[in-house]
């Protein structure tokens, strides 16, 4: 975080948030996704911005660090991105609206500050060419805030303090919609679940927790549970469905692939979804969609938007390589032998786009190969690498 | 479930004890071949006529109608009837937490109710049932004795015992009393154990061939001992060589360098892991486990203490391991004659995870454990766990239901190849092996 914008009391919860990210105590996408929100709105609040430029490199650097303290905990920099669009936005809408008539179109062969050399139509790789910015490469998209930031370059803005409480509404409207995003998501659930469906989920995901109750509110059926070792969060997900009423049975892991061929849908939760389409969710996901694949039985997954990742995952399609406490597999100390046996708990599945049916979002239901598309509409392009 | 349990053997109790009054006087006019099969035929018709129309006409389960929700009993009278003799006493209630009116539960669960419930111990011994069976249906059902290969062994061994104690009752031959004698107790074995296994079924079948085929005029004690010799041989041969031949076969297969990946425990990887170290190629193990039974952790502790290099993970983590592993060696419960595998349920993941990244899945199973059925999937046939100890149901909701069946079907498509005493195979051979076996032993 850049020393000039720093106020004492948004640095604590700053350092606050990367050491929760970083020793693993604070998990899961919405959790993460809201402290991050809410740090945001301090570093915009407390933000003696003189133009836009200086708030989204603060912004920016606030995010890569919070990336950096958690590479995994992808929807940290995907709510990073997304209050960045909303700058940028904001900005670009104040000044078309606001009318400061010098916002003229730039001829193309104006030089470039290397912000912008970003987005232009050929840029020089800045770095090693990596997946991200192949992406950035690859598409060329109109970008009206281009213009703005380039007028808005090296002399004061005038509009621009009084901007701030739009951003800040702004913001505060993301952090609404991270509120009810479980209720979003769930509010067509009823299109995809008819009367008398045996549903298989696996572990606890509160988004598909939601999205079971309110199609329970609709349409009798039953909800099979894998228990998901080790943790075993399914038999916390089993009783919260059966208290709702929903029919519900708890099973251990290793009969999924028994029980699939009496299975008509299977509704899985993600951890972060990619660019491809793929997605990253909890251990076991990757076994439940393929056994659904083999049976011919469709895979739903319920997932928000800010879990849209701008991310491709090609080549790593056995797993996602984190991996949690070894000793919630094989209780430690009370075995002699643990010592001598090398235990693996990862955390994550990498799921092939190819094994997806559906995704079922707060913004609508997408099949995979369109996801690459909300992750254009929903990001900029030039905060693909934060 | 106590008194519904203890209810289970009367019900079942006439149909087989039915047979041996009417089985046994017409043996005593010497028939002939012809028709003695006659009467086999219609003795066998009459019976399954009764099985399928048994719950409406019986008075057993109409005795127990009344304490169980109106609702519940038409749907496993269903499932009763379309298990018809195969499974007697199966007919227990699925889930004694449905409320009353929860008509919809009842209905979504009775898809799982034709399995194979855990017997409770408190099963109450009708007839003259011998205390080695009684033993031994404790030890199945408590799941002291676990693995085909086990419960064969420990049931014919006391078959054995059974048969040198029996005494053939006067003006009958040993060879045709001593199979009524033994049915009850197979029974029994079955209804207060648990189902019968394939590979407990092939040497029982053996058995009764060996029993068939006696010669009449042979003493009594001399043909007991030839039974009992007979049994022997069958366990060395089918079952003890048969094992080694496939660790020899499993040591080609596996080499210096290899991860070897194995889910639950089958006593012949386990040999056959044991083996390949021993014969000095260095390997690693990496062993999955998951609930019902988490048998892995037995095999584990087996492992680290001769010394190999073992990894543990829970079945959830197997895609993220599967990319270092070699080789895949599973057991095997039974082997259908499509190529099917009945195993351990789990196996089926475990081998389909396997079959989509190309490693080779090696099924170790005796070709005793070769069922000449045909299966599709894990439903038709299949067993529930035994729930555990400190039961979660009692705080759980009512529509909460814990399900744990204990087998799963592997298709052949993911088995590479079944190591078996003839050999390496292909699963769609084992029709071939089996009619093979079929004219060499006539089992």
């Amino acid at each position: 975080m850049p020393t000039d914008t720093k106020d004492r009391a948004t640095q604590r919860q700053f350092e606050a948030l990367v050491s929760k990210l970083r020793r693993r105590q604070l998990v899961g996408a919405h959790a993460t996704a809201m402290q991050t929100v809410l740090l945001l709105r301090q570093v915009v609040s407390v933000h003696r911005m003189a133009n836009i430029q200086e708030l989204v490199h603060t912004v920016k650097s606030v995010g890569r660090e919070l990336v950096a303290a958690q590479p995994k905990e992808h929807s940290v920099g995907n709510i990073v991105r997304k209050v960045l669009r909303l700058i940028r936005e904001e900005h670009s809408a104040s000044n078309t609206i606001g009318g400061s008539g010098t916002a003229t179109p730039l001829p193309a062969s104006a030089p470039l500050t290397p912000l912008d050399r970003s987005f232009s139509a050929h840029p020089p790789p800045s770095g090693p060419l990596s997946l991200g910015n192949f992406v950035l490469l690859g598409h060329q998209r109109h970008q009206p805030h281009a213009r703005a930031e380039k007028h808005a370059h090296g002399s004061e803005d005038k509009t621009f303090i009084t901007l701030k409480p739009v951003l800040i509404q702004a913001i505060q409207e993301v952090i609404d919609e991270l509120e009810t995003v479980y209720e979003n998501v769930a509010k067509n659930a009823r299109d995809h679940i008819h009367t008398d469906e045996i549903i298989l989920t696996i572990g606890k995901s509160r988004t598909v927790e939601a999205f079971l109750k309110s199609a329970a509110r609709d349409r009798r059926f039953t909800a099979i549970v894998a228990e998901t070792a080790p943790s075993y969060s399914g038999r916390e997900m089993a009783k919260s469905l059966a208290a709702s009423g929903i029919t519900t049975v708890l099973v251990p892991d290793s009969s999924i692939y028994a029980l699939m061929t009496r299975v008509n849908k299977v509704i899985l939760g993600a951890h972060a979804v990619l660019a491809n389409g793929g997605m990253f969710a909890v251990a076991g996901s990757l076994m439940a969609a393929t056994a659904a694949q083999a049976h011919a039985t469709p895979v739903i997954v319920c997932t928000a938007q800010y879990k849209l990742t701008p991310l491709w995952n090609l080549y790593h399609e056995y797993g996602a390589l984190d991996f949690s406490d070894p000793a919630a597999v094989l209780g430690l100390g009370q075995d002699a032998i643990a010592d001598s046996v090398d235990v693996l708990n990862p955390y994550y599945d990498y799921v092939k786009p190819d094994l997806i049916d559906v995704l079922v979002t707060n913004y609508g239901d997408h099949s995979p190969s369109y996801v690459y598309r909300l992750v254009n509409e929903t990001y900029d392009d030039a905060d693909l690498e934060l | 479930m106590a008194d519904k349990a203890t209810r289970a053997p009367t019900k079942a109790e006439p149909k087989q004890k039915g047979p041996p009054p009417t089985a046994v006087p017409p043996p005593k006019p010497k028939l002939s071949k012809a028709e003695r099969r006659e009467l086999q035929e219609k003795q066998r018709a009459a019976k399954s006529e009764a099985a399928a129309a048994g719950p409406s006409t019986k008075p057993g389960p109409a005795k127990q109608k009344p304490q169980k929700p109106s609702a519940d009993a038409p749907p496993f009278s269903v499932a009763a009837s379309q298990q018809g003799a195969a499974a007697p006493s199966r007919r227990r209630s699925f889930s004694s937490s449905t409320g009353p009116g929860a008509a919809h539960d009842i209905r979504s669960l009775h898809i799982f109710s034709h399995f194979g419930l855990p017997k409770s111990s408190s099963h109450g011994i009708k007839g003259d049932i011998h205390p080695a069976i009684v033993r031994l249906a404790l030890q199945f059902s408590e799941f002291k004795i676990v693995g085909a290969n086990a419960r064969c062994i420990a049931t014919l061994t006391a078959f054995k015992t059974l048969i040198q104690e029996y005494q053939t009752p006067p003006q009958i031959t040993l060879s045709r009393h001593l199979m009524t004698y033994l049915s009850p107790q197979i029974s029994y074995l079955v209804s207060a154990g648990r189902p019968m296994s394939v590979s407990m079924g092939n040497a029982i079948r053996h058995l009764k061939y060996e029993i068939s085929i006696l010669d009449i005029d042979m003493p009594e004690q001399d043909a007991k001992n030839f039974l009992c010799e007979r049994i022997n041989h069958f366990i060395r041969d089918r079952i003890v060589v048969a094992d080694q031949v496939i660790q020899q076969l499993c040591l080609e297969k596996i080499h210096n360098g290899d991860i070897v990946l194995t889910y639950a425990r089958s006593s012949v990887v386990e040999k056959a892991l044991l083996e390949a170290h021993q014969a000095h190629i260095s390997f690693s193990v990496i062993v999955v486990d998951s609930l019902p039974l988490g048998e892995a952790k037995h095999l584990l502790h087996t492992l680290t203490s001769a010394g190999i290099p073992t990894t543990y993970i829970t079945l959830p983590a197997l895609p993220s391991i599967l990319s270092s592993v070699t080789t895949v060696l599973l057991g095997a419960h039974a082997l259908h004659s499509n190529g099917a595998l009945f195993s351990r349920a789990g196996t089926a993941l475990v081998a389909m995870m396997a079959r989509s990244r190309g490693v080779p899945v090696l099924v170790c199973c005796e070709t005793y454990k070769f069922s000449d059925g045909v299966s599709l999937d894990s439903f038709t046939k299949n067993e529930l766990a035994p729930a555990p100890k400190k039961s979660p149901n009692s705080t759980n909701p009512p529509n909460l239901h814990v399900l744990s069946p204990l087998y799963d079907l592997t298709p052949p498509s993911n088995i590479t190849a079944v190591v078996t005493e003839v050999g390496l195979i292909p699963p769609s051979s084992v029709p071939m092996v089996i009619s093979g076996r079929g004219l060499n032993q006539g089992a």
